[in-house]
């Protein structure tokens, strides 16, 4: 009787597109190694049966040589080979390499059913398998899939009650590695193609100099895209809900609210020349949903389109390549640069992704470097919308600085931490295109997450910040921290409202600066000094997770210490 | 026939791996990947000024650190 199943293959093979298949439940997927860094659970209904389903993260081999491989092969050995079965999922186009695995699955006496995931994309490349040829030489059934059609998926459940054991005697890896080139030699026909324009992009692309061109190019359209899309959908869409909708609608409710009173203040805030001014009213029904919605929900579409579009296309660890030089100064490798990129979407989720990253050493680097460097998409939306007034120039300016900073302290990190940046190893996957609607699974559930995570937040956080500022509570922190904010970083007292306000999230800081009316060069810094100062507190929770305690507050005084350095170095020295 | 580290192979060349030296932990690493003594891989690439070798194996492309390169010696 099975309890259990366990999806296990090596990484990059689509473990996770099967999983979501078999339970209905919706987990990332992209084309690179190491996407899943969690495990997943889901249930499979066989009739009445409901079996758990458990998506390990990828490994070549069940003698584990890393974090995430050590990972998949303890919980393997959680439960009774007799109470689970081992859905092992291989790459049809790379079916030598992946047969390893395969092998140590059925030496070790795991009963397993086979998955050959990808049989289109074999077909495509010319590559034919004799199926039933691979399950007489395995002794276990063997099934042709193509989980992100969905083909295949259903003789796959079919079939799992056949999940057995066959008997194999142990080899060691040399050996198995001769077995495998006589299986492939009596399974596998290639047919000869000639490259084809996705071979001959995939071939330049880890070229020195047109790689570099190709990056360059890539990175220059996405940044455009994103800001098209962003800007479009803001022009056409959401500005034209709030302006011609949603504020008449709110002054036709609120024209009888004579007493504009603590309830007033509360809901719409202050009335700027007797309206509602959504950037500057602060109030829970008129501030806080532009902010999210009106001003950095269009910017989370724009850019989680064009990441979940490199992603899936597989064109990120090429980019790995291309900047391990630089990488490797900073203390880590090649390809801390996903982890990065994840985290101009949300730092969260790039800290988890660090779980890429070998050591604990990389990991504290990596993670120190995205909560201080790389900021976020809502906040870099808030930065665009208020700073973007004054012209490219400062915006492209805080970006410069966050740069220059990351290099600077990856530099002297690297050289006053003790131990050593371990050697980029990473297999790199063929470009593949997406069909569309796994795209928009992709983004629609990767937008929900953020709505719902950040709108009850944002909501909440403005009703307590209007109800501290009504009692004047604030009062109290700026009295103190006043000589503080004007002298050292130029910036007017009440702004260190909202530098208190970036720990709960950094948008809704940037919005309490609006109706400030700072100059330029204050926005510019105080801009800067929310990107680097202190993550905010859902970043903080999962630095503490995967850090630990100690490091969190090494990490969290080096921030705080580069913020001041940073903000006096900007106020006095750079800007007039 | 030649001795040379993965750094000297000249790109689009093919080598056969003599030895790798370094710890048995980036050994077990390469052998799981399928690069051991005897395998033939070919050099697609060299990202300049110590960045890493791209080389083809079997039907895998592999990025290679620097560091990791020049540990493996082939025979071109």
């Amino acid at each position: 009787m099975i309890k259990k199943i366990y999806l296990i293959g090596n990484p990059n093979v689509g473990k996770s597109v099967v999983f979501s298949r078999l339970t209905g439940v919706q987990v990332m997927s992209s084309n690179y190694p190491g996407t899943t860094v969690e495990i997943s659970k889901g249930h499979l209904l066989i009739g009445d049966e409901k079996i758990e389903v458990v998506d390990l993260p990828g490994t070549y081999s069940l003698e584990a040589t890393s974090k995430a491989e050590e990972v998949a092969v303890s919980l393997l050995k959680e439960h009774p080979r007799d109470e689970i079965a081992v859905i092992n999922i291989l790459d049809s186009t790379n079916l030598e390499r992946n047969l390893l695995l395969t092998l140590q699955l059925i030496e070790e006496g795991y009963p397993s059913i086979i998955c050959l995931n990808m049989c289109d994309d074999a077909s495509h490349k010319g590559v034919s398998l004799n199926i039933p040829k691979l399950e007489e030489i395995l002794g276990v059934p063997v099934i042709a899939t193509c989980a992100v059609t969905g083909m295949g998926i259903k003789l796959l459940i079919g079939r799992l009650k056949e999940a057995a054991r066959a008997a194999r005697g142990r080899l060691s890896t040399e050996e198995r590695w001769v077995e495998i080139g006589k299986i492939i030699d009596q399974v596998q026909h290639l047919e000869h193609r000639h490259h084809n324009i996705r071979e001959r992009l995939e071939d330049a692309s880890v070229q020195p100099i047109s790689g570099l061109i190709m990056a360059a190019a890539v990175i220059y359209a996405s940044f455009k895209i994103v800001r098209f899309v962003g800007e479009t959908i803001i022009a056409r869409i959401t500005d034209p809900l709030f302006t011609q909708v949603y504020q008449p609608l709110l002054e036709k409710l609120t024209v009888n609210w004579q007493e504009k009173g603590f309830w007033f203040h509360l809901f719409i805030g202050d009335l700027i020349n007797g309206k509602i001014d959504f950037k500057q009213s602060l109030g829970v029904l008129t501030t806080a949903p532009y902010i999210e919605v009106g001003m950095v929900l269009p910017y989370i579409i724009a850019f989680y389109l064009i990441l979940s579009l490199l992603e899936d296309i597989g064109y990120l660890p090429r980019l790995a390549i291309l900047l391990d030089n630089l990488l490797h100064r900073l203390g880590l490798h090649g390809y801390a640069i996903i982890p990065a990129l994840l985290g101009f979407g949300c730092n969260v989720p790039g800290i988890l992704a660090t779980r890429v990253l070998e050591s604990k050493r990389e990991r504290f680097i990596a993670s120190t470097l995205i909560s201080i460097g790389v900021p976020c998409v809502p906040l870099q939306a808030m930065i665009f919308g208020l700073l973007g007034a004054f012209g490219g120039f400062y915006v492209g300016g805080v970006y410069a600085v966050l740069f220059i900073l990351i290099l600077v302290l990856g530099v002297i990190l690297n050289s006053t931490l003790k131990g050593y940046s371990p050697e980029f190893l990473l297999e790199i996957p063929p470009y593949r295109f997406p069909p569309l609607h796994m795209l928009g699974q992709k983004l629609f559930f990767r937008i929900r997450g953020f709505l719902i995570e950040a709108l009850p937040v944002v909501l909440i956080g403005v009703l307590i910040i209007n109800i501290l500022l009504y009692l004047k509570l604030f009062d109290i922190i700026t009295g103190i921290f006043a000589p503080i904010i004007q002298e050292v970083f130029g910036l007017p007292k009440e702004a260190i409202v909202a530098l208190v306000i970036g720990f709960l999230r950094k948008d809704v800081a940037v919005g309490m600066l609006m109706p400030l009316g700072l100059t330029a060069k204050q926005l510019f810094i105080a801009a800067t000094l929310l990107a680097v100062s202190f993550p905010c507190v859902a970043t903080f929770i999962v630095l503490w997770k995967e850090l630990g305690f100690k490091s969190l507050v090494r990490s969290v005084l080096i921030m705080i210490s580069v913020s001041i350095i940073v903000g006096a170095a900007l106020n006095f020295l750079i800007l007039r | 026939m030649k001795k040379v580290s993965l750094i000297d192979l000249k790109a689009d060349h093919k080598g056969k791996v003599l030895e790798i030296s370094g710890g048995t932990n980036l050994q077990d690493r390469l052998m799981n990947l399928g690069v051991y003594k005897g395998k033939e891989i070919t050099k697609l690439s060299h990202i300049g000024l110590r960045g890493p070798v791209v080389i083809k194996i079997g039907r895998s492309i592999l990025a290679l650190g620097h560091g990791v390169a020049a540990k493996i010696i082939v025979e071109a």
